[in-house]
Order: C-alpha cells, then sequence, then structure tokens
C-alpha cells in the first residue's frame, strides 16, 4: 500500500495489484452454461505443472497456456467474448474506473466470540466467575432451541470476500501494475480478482475502457504510466492555493 | 630580485593553495536518506523499485535536503484557509519515521509557552520548502523526551537566520545533556529500552539501578534481529545518483 496525493493536497491509500501472466482459458456458451450469460474462464500465475495431477491439465493444453495456480469464471456479455489462449494485461482497465476486488481473507483460525463476531463480552472484575469472554445467552426461552446460523466461536477468515466500489488511480503498462483506491481483502502477494464494479452507483463511469480487452498487438502505443486527471503526478511543482 | 628604483621588492604574496575537496564528495555520497532503505518482510521488491522511481521523481523538481534528527528546520506549506496561502514553521526535528512515499519527520517547537509539534510528510505536494537553519547531531535518534524535558530545550526563535555550514565538514554532535521536568515523565526514559544517552538524569542511584531491572542484554547478540542493509543501500545509491544525473 501506498500514499497518493490528489491536485488539491489530499492525501488517498492505495494498494498495488499486479497482473501476472492472465490468460483466457476457456469459453463457455449461455445454454452450456446454465446461466443468463456466456462465461470466460480465466487463470492467473504461472505454476509447476507437477503439482497437480495430469487429468486438471486438459484446460490448459487446450488452450496452449502453462500451468495456472488460479481459475476463475467471469461473466461476460456476447460482445466480449476471448478467444481463448489471449493474454490479459493491466491496461484492460483505465484510470477513473470503478472496480470490485475479491480475494480470501486473512486466516485467523479458531477464534472467539468477542473477535470473530464482536461481542461485547462481560465486565473484567465486579464478581465475573471464569466469564470474560463468553458468549452468554445463545437463545430464548419460547424458541426452545438455536436457531441456524447463531453466531458463535469458529475459524475466523480464509474465505472469499469483496470490497466493492474501489476507484482505479493509475495504471502502470510496463509492470502490469493497477493502482486501486482503499484496502483489498489477503494477505500481501495473494491472488486476487478484479472485475468491474457490479455497483448501480458506477454502471455509466466506464468511459471507453479498451473493449473487449487490451491487445498488445503494438497497434496501440500506451505511455509506461496512466494517470487520472486527479491525481498529483511528481513531475509538477508543489502544490499552490490561489 | 633588485629593482632599478633601489626601493624593497615588492612583496608578493604566495599563491593560494588550491583546496581538492575530496572528503566532501565521498560524504555526499555517503548519506543516503533512511526512507529508502526498505523494512524487513515478504513483500516484492518490485513494489518498493516502482516507489523509488516516484521518490526520486519528486526529489528532481523539489529539493529535500540532507537532514538528521537534531537539526532546526523552517517548513513552508500550502495552505487554503492561511492569509497569503502558505503557513511557516520552525522547529527541531525530533523523529524521522515511515518508509517509502509515506515517510514522516516530526518538527517541535515552544511558541508562546505551548509547545507544538506537528508531523510533516517528506514527499507530500503541499510542501513548498524545507530550508535547514542549524546542522546539528544530537546523541540520540529519537528526542521525543523533549516533551517532557524544560521548554527551554525546545524553543527556537521563528525568526531565526540560517546557520552557514562550515566549509563542509562533518555535521557537529551536539552533546548536550537536557534537564527534565519533575516526574512523572510520558515514558518512563530511564529504562534501557530507550537508550537515551541525552538526558541528565537528576534521579536517586537507587532508582536508576531498579530502572536496570528491565535491561535485555541478549538482545543484541539476537542473530534474528539483525538486517544488515549495506549490500541494499550500495545498490540503491548507485540507483540514486545514476537517476539524478540525468
Amino acid at each position: 500500500m501506498m500514499p497518493i496525493w490528489t491536485k488539491s493536497g489530499e492525501k488517498h491509500a492505495v494498494t498495488l495489484l499486479k497482473v501476472q501472466d492472465c490468460h483466457v482459458l476457456r469459453y463457455v456458451s449461455k445454454e452450456e452454461s446454465g446461466g443468463k450469460t456466456a462465461k470466460l474462464l480465466v487463470g492467473g500465475k504461472n505454476v509447476s505443472p507437477f503439482s497437480k495431477p495430469e487429468s486438471a491439465h486438459e484446460i490448459f493444453k487446450e488452450a496452449g497456456v502453462p500451468r495456472k495456480q488460479k481459475v476463475t469464471t467471469f461473466n461476460v456479455t456476447d460482445d466480449a467474448i476471448i478467444k481463448p489462449g489471449t493474454p490479459l494485461y493491466a491496461a484492460h482497465f483505465r484510470p477513473g474506473q470503478f472496480v470490485d476486488v475479491t480475494a480470501k481473507t486473512i486466516g485467523k483460525g479458531f477464534q472467539g466470540v468477542m473477535k470473530r463476531w464482536g461481542f461485547k463480552g462481560q465486565p473484567a472484575s465486579h464478581g465475573q466467575t471464569k466469564t470474560h469472554r463468553r458468549p452468554g445467552a445463545i437463545s430464548t426461552n419460547k424458541a426452545a432451541k438455536v436457531y441456524r446460523g447463531k453466531k458463535m466461536p469458529g475459524k475466523m477468515g480464509n474465505i472469499y470476500r469483496t470490497s466493492f466500489g474501489l476507484k482505479v488511480w493509475r495504471i502502470n503498462t510496463k509492470h502490469d501494475i493497477i493502482y486501486v483506491n482503499g484496502s483489498v481483502p489477503g494477505h500481501t502477494n495473494c491472488l486476487v480478482k478484479v472485475r468491474d464494479s457490479k455497483l448501480p452507483t458506477y454502471k455509466d463511469c466506464n468511459k471507453n475502457p479498451p473493449f473487449p480487452t487490451f491487445f498488445a498487438d503494438g497497434d496501440e502505443e500506451l505511455p509506461e504510466d496512466l494517470f487520472d486527471e486527479e491525481i498529483f503526478q511528481f513531475t509538477d511543482p508543489s502544490v499552490k492555493f490561489a | 630580485r633588485v629593482s632599478s628604483d633601489g626601493k624593497p621588492p615588492k612583496f608578493q604574496p604566495p599563491p593560494k593553495p588550491v583546496i581538492i575537496d575530496r572528503k566532501t564528495q565521498k560524504e555526499e555520497k555517503r548519506f543516503l536518506s533512511p526512507e529508502f532503505i526498505p523494512p524487513r518482510g515478504r513483500t516484492d521488491p518490485l513494489k518498493y523499485y516502482i516507489e523509488r522511481k516516484d521518490m526520486i521523481q519528486r526529489r528532481k523538481v523539489f529539493n529535500i535536503p540532507e537532514f538528521y534528527v537534531g537539526h532546526v528546520l523552517a517548513v513552508t506549506t500550502a495552505d487554503p484557509c492561511a492569509s497569503e496561502k502558505s503557513k511557516r514553521f520552525v522547529g527541531i526535528c525530533i523523529q524521522r519515521g515511515g518508509k517509502g512515499l509515506g515517510a514522516t519527520f516530526v518538527l517541535r517547537n515552544v511558541i508562546e509557552d505551548q509547545g507544538v509539534e506537528i508531523c510533516y510528510e517528506l514527499y507530500s505536494p503541499r510542501i513548498q520548502a524545507i530550508e535547514v537553519l542549524k546542522l546539528e547531531k544530537r546523541l540520540d535518534e529519537n528526542l521525543m523526551y523533549l516533551r517532557d524535558a524544560l521548554p527551554e530545550y525546545s524553543t527556537f526563535d521563528v525568526n531565526m537566520k540560517p546557520v552557514p555550514r562550515m566549509a563542509h565538514e562533518e555535521i557537529p554532535v551536539n552533546k548536550l545533556q537536557v534537564r527534565m521536568k519533575p516526574k512523572p515523565w510520558s515514558k518512563r526514559w530511564e529504562r534501557p529500552k530507550y537508550n537515551i544517552k541525552g538526558i541528565k538524569f537528576e534521579l536517586p542511584e537507587h532508582k536508576m539501578k531498579a530502572a536496570q531491572k528491565w535491561s535485555q542484554p541478549w538482545l543484541e547478540f539476537d542473530m534474528l534481529r539483525e538486517y544488515d542493509t549495506s549490500k541494499i543501500e550500495e545498490k540503491i545509491r548507485k540507483e540514486l545518483s545514476e537517476e539524478l544525473e540525468k
């Protein structure tokens, strides 16, 4: 995470996400998948082929791509279908876009009710016998049962969570890095899924993104760094208020 | 040489000595701002490389002088609320923290009997000028104990004129022993954990001995805590010198 300053002198914290060897693996049509839209399987981060059995290698062999650590699905409209085997780059996103980021949260292991659900616990003194971090009552008398989904101690973390509506501030095309506003679930160097935002406020925010994706054919020559309009670039002199 | 007039020969002064400043060049190259050194951790070094590129960009446009804890600095920042839209603050640097772009330094001064500390970010675009008024290192790297010292040690004149640096010599170390206000202090500065050499402790002997109970003499031999930055520093220095010359 890094600080980033706007032209008015405000500071925002930014997370750096690196796009590492992403390839499109397979196209699944609407009828095949049984959903509302077509799906594209995308894999990220190369990994040695000896870590998993040969039977799982078929997708990668068809696409002609080295074995990937993670395979995710993206729901895609028919006009955004990409041929399997195309690499995906950070330039697929543009500064000013809004993005949802999904990742597995940091695993905390078996945790009690105070850390896991934020219960208040009991006072430390004034006669409490062996009860300082316990949940207390778990149901009422009339219910005569404990409801399903009751908040209780258990394994915390290591589940997929999404942070919605994160602004993309800057993109580095040379190293394939996306600068995303705020924090992102997961530990450092963990695998993350970045998707266009589904929030209704940001429906019309994407101004002419590369559609269906950014193909590095050499036709479009992008500068090494793409900045949002509001970012203070370090090549400018210091901020002055008129 | 005998002149034709018969007067004594005109005094010819000896030729001026040519001073070759080899030491200064070496010293300037040797100073590396502490925020460039990456902390120990599992982050990808690519992140630090990209951050350093941004830091170098900013340093090319705006001059960040070499300064240590104990120097007296004057910082001018842009402020929309102030008249003339800029604020100037003079103070002694008590702490330099943070790594990378978020590096900060805290300036302390006592203005009209009120102690004021302001934490500035080195790379913030609001900062318009940093001037070093007085160059002097202290015995410690963290002068937080000035909060519990007598206010005279933290007062600096707001209109102080910059003291000129004497011929690029080594930065002088001020071995001042500061006198403290009566206890309680914000932290127990007599404890060996803080390792402070710049305070004149006027506490009784038995209290100083009792404070030594918290000493951890095994820490200096702990090999897992060692973080040898010499090689990293050399690489970063090379990178910096190359980029700044461009």
